[in-house]
């Protein structure tokens, strides 16, 4: 499994490499094209947060943008309403703790990372809580007991040790990310696999999971593509994303 | 990423375009310094939140208003105008509800008030704003620019009669009898859309609700303009956007935990502690941002060439970014002057600026309002999109149809105790 994990990094990374420098997002004017009444204002700095960030490679974000909405509105969403019905409220609760839970490794391997010790101890307690009482982690009662769930991934981790976001970057299926945060996603989910191994089971039982680990993320993600009706959403979507993980970083 | 949901309530608050997220639900009250401007940005939380359903289920809908061919590539996933229907189980009264400015069938008022509805046994059919993107880019008005009240009342009624006919026909609902109401510029809609009612009586309103209207649309855009000043104080607005960003990530930093749920978002605004002029600002931006949303959607359709390429067929995947800059340089005034006027004064050339702006009030319709025993008014005293003597002026056209709160700012109470109490007494009423 991992080294299929590997093999699809090294596949993927190289399939965007291509892509990133391959497409275009100018407008492709037609001859009787009148430029806009109103100017571009002229120094860029002034419009602030609005152009606080460059999007080098945004020809191919705003492919893979659509992409996303397309496969979350024809395949992921369809698969997430069907899981919800069939799934009682509190059998999808345990499930959600359960990965939750799952998730606190990384979570604290990356406090340690950046010296955050109250983090790393609050994160590490909760999760012997959780996964001796709470039963594997179906049961969340280390949040009962008054344990904060923490979040910390190696995107934060590279972030807090002075490694800039660099350009934004949309993934494939997850969505907003950056060069640097797109590389902890890969860190952690290397992390996340190694962990994975340790529970024994077969291919086919990790594949389970890990489609299972998806459903119930995209099931707890209230946002839905374009339900702005904005044309701008992109924009807005980078920004947001870009302001989050500045002030996630920050913490 | 529940703060990207933060994140948007504090850019995108107040009677914007964003859909009801679980944050924005208030069910918690807070103990945060009153102001007319915090109870329209997180609402007023220092009254109870009413007992309202926790879930609605809420049906989905989509139309087809116009050929879909003939909306613009860019917007191709605003294909069909999208609605929602809330249905009782038996027949019963059914409720129109439009939205405010610049917002969606499923914004966070409106599903405050879609609860308060259904609660009180009404069928509900929420309907977007013709300013929110999605309607602009499928109504058939190509005419005239969404805010010329009258006309877009003729529009929403042909709406209103389509989707009328989709869910009798697709969800076999049968009403008893029609209101209707809306929030803000949604409130000032269904006054127009009644008085075109009183003609062609297809629905015959039995009650009209008014929820935080403008008096004056004009009026009212230049008050929320001046909260974001572009023109005379540009640095000073995005300099003050900044600062409040970083406070909201200090105070974060601060927090315990990295979660974030509906208590902590209060006391996150409680410890920022914001000036009323950081909160107008986060107002300003989110007018803006929802402006900008409405003028793209408006340039496309009507190949207006303000912030867009005139005769330029924008292509799925071309950046929109250059767009959303213009528009963001530019205020509500702004566009009003250099692309409103100009396409009324096509339709006639002597229409004045002073003309329009009386056509997009309440003035042009105030016999109507005085006479008309259907038509009621809920707003507060302190709403920020009304001037002291249009308070004033309200009281005096509904005098005992108007009911006017203390407190709540601008649409900060839908969700509040007294303010569902109010409309289920009002309502108890229509249908005795």
């Amino acid at each position: 499994m991992l080294n299929i994990a590997k093999k699809s990094v090294h596949a993927i990374s190289f399939i965007m490499l291509y892509l990133l420098s391959g497409c275009s997002s100018v407008p492709q004017l037609e001859s009787n094209a009148k430029a806009p009444i109103i100017k571009l204002p002229k120094d860029n700095q002034r419009l602030g947060v609005m152009s606080a960030y460059s999007d080098p490679w945004e020809g191919f974000n705003r492919r893979v943008y659509y992409f996303n909405a397309m496969a979350d509105e024809y395949v992921i969403l369809p698969v997430v309403v069907g899981y919800k019905k069939i799934t009682p409220d509190i059998v999808e609760k345990g499930i959600s703790n359960f990965f939750n839970n799952l998730s606190e490794i990384s979570t604290f391997i990356n406090s340690l990372l950046q010296v955050k010790m109250l983090v790393a101890g609050e994160t590490l307690t909760r999760f012997v809580l959780n996964s001796t009482i709470g039963l594997a982690g179906f049961f969340d009662v280390a949040s009962q007991a008054g344990l904060r769930e923490q979040n910390e991934d190696f995107g934060q981790t590279l972030g807090f040790w002075g490694v800039d976001a660099g350009p934004y970057l949309v993934l494939p299926l997850l969505g907003p990310s950056s060069l640097r945060d797109a590389t902890g996603v890969a860190f952690d989910a290397l992390t996340y696999q190694q962990a994975i191994e340790q529970l024994g089971m077969s291919t086919d039982e990790e594949l389970m999971l890990t489609i299972m680990d998806s459903i119930d993320t995209r099931a707890k993600l209230p946002f839905r593509y374009y339900s702005s009706g904005s044309a701008f959403e992109y924009d807005q979507l980078k920004l947001l994303y870009k302001k989050y993980r500045e002030i996630q970083v920050a913490r | 990423m529940r703060i990207l949901s933060v994140l948007l309530m504090l850019i995108i608050s107040a009677c914007s375009s964003q859909p009801e997220q679980e944050v924005v639900t208030v069910s918690a009250d807070c103990d945060i310094q009153y102001s007319r401007y915090q109870a329209t940005v997180t609402g007023y939380c220092q009254e109870a939140a009413a007992d309202l359903p926790q879930t609605l289920d809420i049906i989905n809908k989509r139309i087809t208003i116009k050929p879909l061919a003939d909306i613009p590539e860019v917007f191709w996933f605003n294909k069909k105008m999208k609605y929602s229907l809330i249905k009782q189980e038996n027949s019963a009264p059914l409720i129109f509800i439009i939205a405010g400015t610049g917002a969606s069938f499923d914004s966070a008022k409106m599903v405050s008030l879609q609860k308060s509805f259904y609660q009180q046994g009404f069928h509900v059919i929420s309907l977007s704003s013709p300013t929110f993107a999605n309607y602009i880019v499928n109504s058939t008005n190509l005419t005239y620019m969404p805010g010329d009240l009258a006309h877009d009342a003729e529009d929403l009624y042909k709406v209103m009669k389509l989707v009328w006919a989709q869910v009798q026909q697709e969800n076999e609902v049968e009403a008893t009898s029609f209101s209707l109401t809306g929030y803000s510029l949604g409130g000032a809609h269904s006054a127009f859309v009644s008085l075109l009612d009183e003609e062609e009586q297809v629905f015959n309103f039995e009650k009209v609700l008014m929820i935080n209207p403008p008096v004056s649309l004009y009026n009212s855009v230049s008050i929320l303009d001046e909260f974001f000043d572009l023109r005379k104080n540009r640095q000073a607005s995005i300099g003050m956007f900044d600062e409040i960003i970083a406070r909201f990530s200090k105070v974060y930093s601060q927090q315990r935990s990295s979660k974030f749920d509906q208590s902590s978002i209060y006391s996150l605004f409680k410890n920022v502690e914001l000036s009323d002029e950081e909160l107008k600002l986060i107002i300003g931006a989110s007018f803006r941002i929802s402006s900008s949303n409405m003028f793209f959607a408006l340039d496309t359709s009507f190949n207006a060439g303000a912030i867009t390429y005139k005769n330029h067929k924008i292509d799925k995947f071309e950046s929109t970014t250059h767009s959303m800059q213009r528009a963001s340089a530019i205020t509500f005034g702004d566009y009003f002057d250099k692309a409103m006027l100009p396409r009324a004064q096509r339709q006639d050339a002597s229409t004045t600026k002073a003309d329009l702006i009386h056509r997009y009030s309440l003035y042009a319709i105030e016999d109507y309002l005085k006479s008309s025993k259907k038509i009621f008014l809920v707003t507060n005293q302190d709403d920020i999109i009304l001037q002291s003597s249009e308070v004033d002026y309200l009281q005096s056209i509904f005098s005992e149809r108007a009911k006017i709160f203390p407190r709540g700012g601008h649409c900060g109470n839908l969700d509040r105790f007294s303010f569902v109490e109010h409309l289920h007494t009002l309502f108890e009423k229509a249908s005795d």
